[in-house]
């Protein structure tokens, strides 16, 4: 069994003169999850509709599970962005209907749902149509009707969309124990924080190129660690530090400065300076940049 | 094709659990109700209440010996169809040959004066109580179409007999006033005057005018022969035996009508089940493009395994509708007249042998899967309802055409306009449903048969293309040039 699950390589997509996704390569193994973030308009929705066999890419090789897509349907699960059921459809129904469609039993396919909806405490609403369902339920029934079948590889496209907080930490911990039991997750997302928590790999494209491919460490290593300094005094000495780069004053409407900090630099130095100069602080962070910083810092670098 | 199955089960519960279905499941036998039921139960057509002014002297006793003469004929012949559904026949014939007669002919003379002697329809009734079946239901005797009136002083004495008429006409207390004048009959004057309000209703005026033919002509009998005038020898009525050698020479006759009338109706119901489903199956495509349920599907599931399994649904739903309305219908048919469904029976016997029965179910299955495929590539193509309704309204125009000529192929089934226009792919099954009874030519028959096969098989590869093309994307619908050019297209590639 191969530890690849998913590979791309140069795949584009063009339609007309518009070229959507363009020679777009990554890798994915077993077991990760990994977040598939760009922009509006980036290309996401068509990637995620090649990796399903929906849509042939123009150029380039794509492999799932080793196999050509549409070799693999069975032994993928989707969950759309938004209302992929029919509103009229029993919530049971529904799950096991993708689950038929996915090659399960009609009598297997009701039971795992029955079972999934009581994992996850919707065992009341089985029989309640999706048109009668919460957003946030329906969003749920949804995500299990992805997965009822038992797939190797789920592609979910923004699943927290619609959840509120304790809804959203419900579906991640679900994620988390997909990928525990060795399925592999790609997931679309427009919320950084989501990626943050739960993703091992990121892939940012942006008008339909790659832009980082790697762990969301690697991520942050590529924007200098920042630190952010509030005072009611000019900060500017800090710029002779040991590991400072540069000090930006506060912009119209912010109270901090922000330092850039060479790799590796201790933050204590910062700290120490404006104590020996006498400057009382209001604030300070040193942190790693946010994923939400480095997605836009790679964005707006796109030409 | 277990995928396509699946689909086309759930396509079936989808479309038989919507209230829209079951609505129009109930519309249609109220409709057919109104249609059947509601004249029987009102007595058929209206009566018509007349006077007479008659000037010239005796054609009002003319007039009125002709209208008894009608009413005993409507009187027989309601209860001849009565007998035939209700008495049996071979015990009756076998025991009282003369009265059976009575029944076989009800517009000849004899009989009608054998029911007068027998006293009416309730003495015939008493002498067929040994002969009536053990479900024989109760006679309703017809009402009279016509009921005269004798004509108040005022309009009897008029001068203006017209203008003297307008008020009870106006009024409604009479239908129709009718002037015979003090001259008629006599040198070449032929012409009586015939008041009414509402002259759309032509039945009375022939009917006055048939009695008044007959009474001028018995004049001129009583001159010119006058022992022949008084003779029975003339009081004849002749009738026309039809037989139609290509079903053994059997008679016809009511039954010839609904022979005629069931491939109407078969193929009506065809255009009307694929209109109703087929746009419901639009409705559905794009609701589930603005709801995304199409990607799941087709991440499941080729674009050719959806729409086979779509147009499947369809079929079904359509034979589930065909076979409730069939049964609604026979059911109030036999309401309103039992004997009418084993008439329909029989023409659908006749139309629907053993011989056509495969090409009729060939031609409605080949309707139902071109009409669904052109309304299931219209709502792949379309994002919104709003705009599926602007690419359906050409479509049915296109497919309504066949309903406009449904009088002119009847009248001619194996004519030439009929021979050509069932060559046209996209009307073959409709108007081969119409004209199979007409036994067309083999060669027609067979060269449309494999027509509608390959429209079919055409329809669904083009169907499955449209919609693997065009049932993802977000933009307009394409304008009816760009239509034919990407329609063009996609015949022509093998692959985008």
């Amino acid at each position: 069994m191969t530890d690849i699950v998913l590979e791309l390589s140069n795949v584009t997509k063009r339609f007309g003169n518009f070229t959507a996704v363009d020679h777009l390569s990554f890798k994915l193994n077993r077991g990760r999850i990994l977040g598939f973030l760009g922009p509006n308009g980036a290309g996401k929705t068509t990637t995620l509709r090649m990796l399903l066999g929906i849509l042939p890419p123009d150029e380039g090789t794509m492999a799932v599970l080793g196999r050509d897509v549409t070799k693999v349907r069975q032994r993928t699960g989707y969950l759309p962005e938004e209302r992929g059921l029919y509103k009229r459809m029993r919530a049971d129904a529904a799950i096991a209907y993708i689950a038929t469609l996915k090659g399960m039993k009609r009598t297997d396919a009701f039971a795992r749902a029955r079972t999934l909806l009581a994992d996850f405490g919707l065992d009341e609403f089985a029989r309640v149509r999706i048109e009668g369902l919460s957003k946030g339920m329906a969003q749920k029934v949804q995500l299990l009707a992805a997965v009822a079948h038992d797939p190797e590889f789920v592609i979910l496209d923004e699943p927290f969309s619609g959840l509120d907080p304790v809804n959203q930490t419900e579906v991640e911990a679900y994620v988390r124990a997909l990928a525990t039991q060795g399925k592999t997750i790609l997931f679309s997302t427009h919320t950084m924080q989501h990626a943050e928590r739960l993703c091992d790999e990121i892939v940012v494209i942006a008008k339909g190129r790659k832009l980082f491919d790697g762990t969301v460490d690697a991520a942050r290593a590529l924007f200098p660690r920042r630190a952010h300094v509030g005072a009611d005094a000019d900060l500017s000495f800090l710029r002779q530090v040991p590991g400072v780069l540069q000090a930006t004053p506060p912009a119209l409407g912010e109270s901090h400065w922000t330092l850039e900090m060479v790799e590796g630099a201790d933050g204590r130095a910062v700290l120490a300076a404006c104590f020996a100069k006498g400057v009382p602080l209001t604030y300070f962070d040193f942190a790693p940049p946010s994923l939400h910083d480095v997605f836009v810092s790679l964005v707006e670098r796109t030409p | 094709m277990r995928l396509s199955f699946l689909i086309a089960r759930q396509e079936f519960i989808k479309y038989i659990t919507r209230r829209g279905f079951f609505i129009s499941i109930l519309m249609f036998p109220v409709w057919i109700a109104i249609v059947i039921l509601i004249p029987q139960w009102t007595g058929g057509s209206p009566q018509r209440f007349f006077t007479i002014v008659d000037r010239a002297g005796g054609y009002r006793e003319a007039i009125l010996d002709a209208l008894t003469r009608e009413d005993a004929e409507r009187e027989l012949t309601t209860l001849s169809a009565y007998v035939r559904a209700n008495v049996d026949g071979d015990k009756l014939r076998a025991t009282a040959p003369a009265l059976a007669d009575m029944f076989d002919r009800p517009q000849s003379t004899r009989s009608i004066t054998a029911l007068d002697a027998l006293g009416g329809w309730k003495g015939a009734l008493h002498k067929l109580a040994a002969f009536r079946k053990p479900a024989a239901r109760l006679f309703h005797p017809p009402t009279p179409r016509f009921v005269y009136v004798e004509p108040p002083a005022t309009l009897a004495q008029a001068r203006q007999v017209g203008a003297a008429a307008r008020p009870f006409l106006e009024s409604g207390r009479f239908y129709a006033v009718l002037l015979v004048p003090k001259d008629f009959g006599a040198g070449g004057r032929y012409t009586a005057e015939y008041f009414a309000s509402d002259q759309s209703d032509r039945e009375l005026r022939a009917f006055l005018a048939d009695a008044l033919s007959a009474a001028l002509q018995r004049r001129v009998l009583d001159r010119v022969a006058p022992a022949l005038a008084d003779s029975d020898a003339l009081d004849v009525a002749a009738s026309v035996e039809s037989r139609n050698p290509v079903k053994g020479n059997s008679l016809t006759g009511r039954a010839e009508t609904f022979d005629s009338l069931v491939p109407i109706a078969l193929a009506v119901i065809l255009f009307i089940v694929s209109v109703m489903n087929a746009s419901v199956l639009l409705q559905g495509v794009v609701e589930e493009k603005s709801s995304r349920m199409i990607e799941v599907l087709l991440s499941c599931a080729t674009p050719r395994e959806i729409t086979s399994g779509k147009l499947v649904g369809v079929i079904l739903v359509a034979l589930v509708t065909v076979t409730i309305w069939a049964s609604a219908l026979f059911g109030l048919m036999a309401l309103a007249d039992a004997s009418t469904v084993s008439l329909v029976f029989g023409a659908m016997r006749s139309v629907a042998t053993l011989d056509t029965l495969p090409l009729l179910l060939l031609f409605f299955f080949c309707g139902l899967l071109i009409y669904g495929s052109v309304f299931l590539a219209i709502g792949s193509m379309a994002t919104s309802l709003a705009d599926a309704q602007s690419l359906l309204g050409p479509a049915m125009l296109i497919l309504m055409l066949p309903n406009l000529m449904i009088s002119g192929i009847m009248h001619d089934p194996n004519g030439e306009l009929a021979s050509i226009i069932s060559w046209v792919p996209f009307y073959t099954p409709f108007f081969m449903m119409l004209r199979i009874a007409s036994h067309p030519p083999a060669v027609q028959l067979w060269g449309t048969a494999t027509l509608a096969i390959a429209t079919t098989a055409f329809m669904i590869w083009w169907t499955g293309r449209i919609f693997a093309k065009h049932v993802l994307t977000t933009e307009r619908p394409p304008t009816l040039r760009g239509l034919v050019k990407r329609g063009v297209q996609l015949v022509t590639r093998r692959r985008d």
